[in-house]
């Protein structure tokens, strides 16, 4: 009940809402012996990002009871990345982490989670590489990954370490673990958006050309999507005021020279030449609701999988795109790491 | 010239009047292992590979010295020994070291079913990414007296192994610090049309056993970066019943080129010591590496780019001597 009115909020607030606007939702309850901390982490890797992305980034960090009465203990980590067009902390909000993190400890599941903050001037980082947005691939599992290893009492291992996402979060658990497959040890992706390679047609892609800031202060999701994709996938230092190549060639076709760059960025593309990486993973999970659009990509890359025998878990559940995510995470995410991550105990 | 004739009599003259422990020139070792990274390939590869390993000119006098390293991946179509033959790899390490410059270079086997592996992580071909980057190198640095780091490690290579050399410093700028493409190819995505993707489709057996040069078509590029289990060749060519090609075979294809690459690996490239392509200017390659330039300026990473009077393969074997090893002797960390 309360997801479906959250997810009401957020189409209205999509609908209705101004420049710089994204999805909220209410703080949540602090169950009690949970704690929450929200460091500012420093990330070397966005240094120097074409479209002034904050380099300094919110983290919220979740720790469970037991962190505070037995110092001596270290604890595993599920690093947990949002969606576009909202902020770590909303995203925190939205998916009732504290109560998650307390769920699973009193069932004798004791993780660390930790939601990094990648909302960019365009919506959201893609996580990926971008001279224009900033390196988030790499922010997420050094920089990121670095620093909780050092301010906290983590298993500092790959054993340790579980990456999960949602959505545009689902898509980047599929890439920084398939480039980054040294740093985590089981993956889960929810309704992982973006993992088929990214089309245009010529209309599409002279609408994307023809972006102006008002585009972008419209804050329409699914035209916001599109930009954020390309300043994430090609971009281009030397064209001001976006530093991005659209898709458009001169001669008003389709510039099938960004849509390669874009398919270098596609999961479902990348899945036959990471085999090694996708192997190593001690597991890898994927969901979506049979009520989203996304069901049909995500059944794309299951298949992908299943064809090159990567072990793996897919489930549908009868949810859209949002309505079962907070809970499933807590109900099927959660217990799936505790089951292949080194618990420490 | 002179010089490397010198150096071959040299060559000759100490196998024939030097005793066995002397080593006033470099020498040519083999290094057969077992890469558990091309275990199971889809085609049926060998995972035992023989690597050329040269060590320098008094590698045995000095047991206690340890030597920078480059790794040089070779051509397609060829064996290690045509280009060892073209090359004549042992005269270049004594023309280094004449100069001061003493390496070991090694030359590992990027041979597969289709005549070349494209130093590509592919089930079909095996995944030559670890194979190279990951299992060789930790052999060489077991049985030889390497620098065992990052800063002592170069990578080279020609064409294919120009493509694998940039390819391999994108994904493991942990293991090389520079790297020199020379002839490289498939920077842009290489064209694949309709024909192609049936002649792929109609490739024999035979025509396989058969092949040289060029005779295969697409069927190399599509082992290393559209692989299949369950087609006959292990390659998906995409060729679809209305006569298209698959999207994801295109995109495929595109996620294994550098250029389409290189926005996603630019922080491996901006960790590299040094970054070199050459081309010869009657190189049909030419543009590729032309297209690689650019964009590499466009993302300011610092390079060199030379492109030379010559074609494909005329002066490769010159400019071993000349130009790549005087490169990593600038910028590998000797000691």
């Amino acid at each position: 009940m309360k997801s479906i009115a959250l997810a009401g909020a957020a189409l209205l607030a999509l609908i209705a809402t101004p420049a710089a606007a994204q999805i909220t939702a209410p703080a949540p309850e602090i169950p009690a012996g949970i704690t929450v901390e929200a460091p500012m982490v420093h990330g070397a890797t966005l240094e120097g990002n074409l479209e002034g992305n904050a380099v300094e980034r919110e983290v919220m960090v979740v720790l469970p009871p037991s962190y505070a009465t037995d110092p001596e203990r270290h604890f595993p980590v599920v690093y947990y990345l949002h969606g576009f067009f909202i902020t770590g902390r909303n995203f925190y909000n939205f998916m009732d982490v504290p109560a998650a993190v307390a769920a699973n400890a009193a069932e004798g599941r004791e993780f660390i989670v930790v939601v990094p903050d990648s909302l960019t001037k365009m919506g959201g980082s893609m996580y990926s590489n971008s001279v224009t947005t900033g390196n988030f691939r790499d922010f997420v599992a050094t920089d990121l990954v670095n620093f909780i290893d050092a301010n906290y009492r983590t298993i500092p291992t790959r054993e340790g370490r579980g990456l999960a996402g949602h959505s545009m979060g689902g898509y980047g658990t599929w890439v920084v673990a398939m480039e980054h497959p040294e740093v985590f040890d089981s993956i889960w992706a929810q309704s992982a958006c973006c993992v088929s390679p990214r089309m245009e047609t010529p209309e599409s892609a002279a609408a994307m050309a023809s972006a102006t800031q008002e585009t972008v202060d419209s804050g329409n999701f699914g035209v916001l999507a599109g930009l954020a994709s390309a300043v994430a996938w090609s971009p281009n230092p030397n064209k001001p005021p976006f530093f991005v190549d659209w898709p458009l060639a001169e001669d008003g076709s389709v510039d099938q020279y960004v849509i390669a760059r874009w398919a270098n960025n596609s999961p479902l593309a990348m899945v036959s030449s990471h085999i090694t990486e996708l192997e190593s993973f001690d597991a890898i999970g994927s969901d979506v609701g049979t009520m989203d659009g996304l069901i049909r990509d995500d059944t794309l890359i299951h298949e992908e999988l299943e064809k090159f025998g990567i072990e793996h878990i897919f489930e549908t559940y009868e949810g859209t795109h949002t309505d079962k995510i907070g809970p499933r995470f807590s109900s099927v995410v959660l217990p799936f790491m505790a089951e292949h991550l080194d618990m420490g105990e | 010239m002179l010089k490397c004739l010198t150096g071959a009599l040299a060559a000759a003259m100490a196998l024939l009047a030097l005793p066995a422990a002397a080593q006033e020139n470099a020498r040519i070792n083999e290094l057969t292992f077992h890469s558990e990274a091309l275990e199971g390939n889809w085609e049926g590869s060998p995972a035992v590979r023989t690597a050329m390993v040269f060590t320098p000119p008094g590698y045995d006098e000095h047991p206690e010295r340890r030597y920078p390293v480059v790794y040089f991946l070779h051509g397609y179509g060829a064996t290690t020994q045509m280009y060892q033959d073209l090359v004549h790899f042992e005269q270049a390490l004594d023309a280094a070291a004449a100069e001061g410059n003493e390496f070991i270079l090694v030359m590992p086997d990027g041979y597969s079913r289709m005549l070349g592996s494209f130093y590509s992580n592919s089930p079909t071909t095996g995944d030559f990414e670890t194979y190279i980057a990951r299992d060789l190198v930790a052999q060489v640095d077991a049985m030889y007296r390497t620098l065992p780091r990052r800063e002592s490690r170069g990578l080279a290579g020609h064409s294919m192994g120009g493509y694998g050399a940039m390819r391999l410093g994108l994904k493991f700028p942990d293991v090389f610090s520079s790297v020199y493409a020379m002839s490289a190819c498939c920077f842009n995505v290489r064209p694949y049309s309709i024909e192609d993707a049936q002649a792929a489709d109609a490739l024999t057996d035979e025509q396989v056993a058969e092949a040289s040069f060029g005779t295969l078509g697409a069927a190399p590029f599509l082992s290393a970066w559209s692989p299949d289990p369950d087609a006959p060749h292990k390659f998906e060519t995409g060729l679809l019943d209305d006569g298209t090609i698959d999207p994801e075979v295109m995109a495929r294809i595109a996620a294994n080129s550098i250029i389409p690459m290189l926005p996603q690996y630019l922080p491996s490239l901006r960790a590299m010591d040094a970054i070199a392509l050459d081309v010869g200017n009657e190189d049909g390659l030419k543009t590729d590496n032309d297209a690689l330039h650019a964009e590499l300026d466009r993302f300011g990473i610092t390079h060199t780019y030379e492109v030379y009077e010559g074609g494909h393969g005329d002066k490769i074997a010159g400019r071993i001597p000349t130009h790549v090893l005087p490169f990593f002797a600038e910028h590998l960390d000797g000691d």
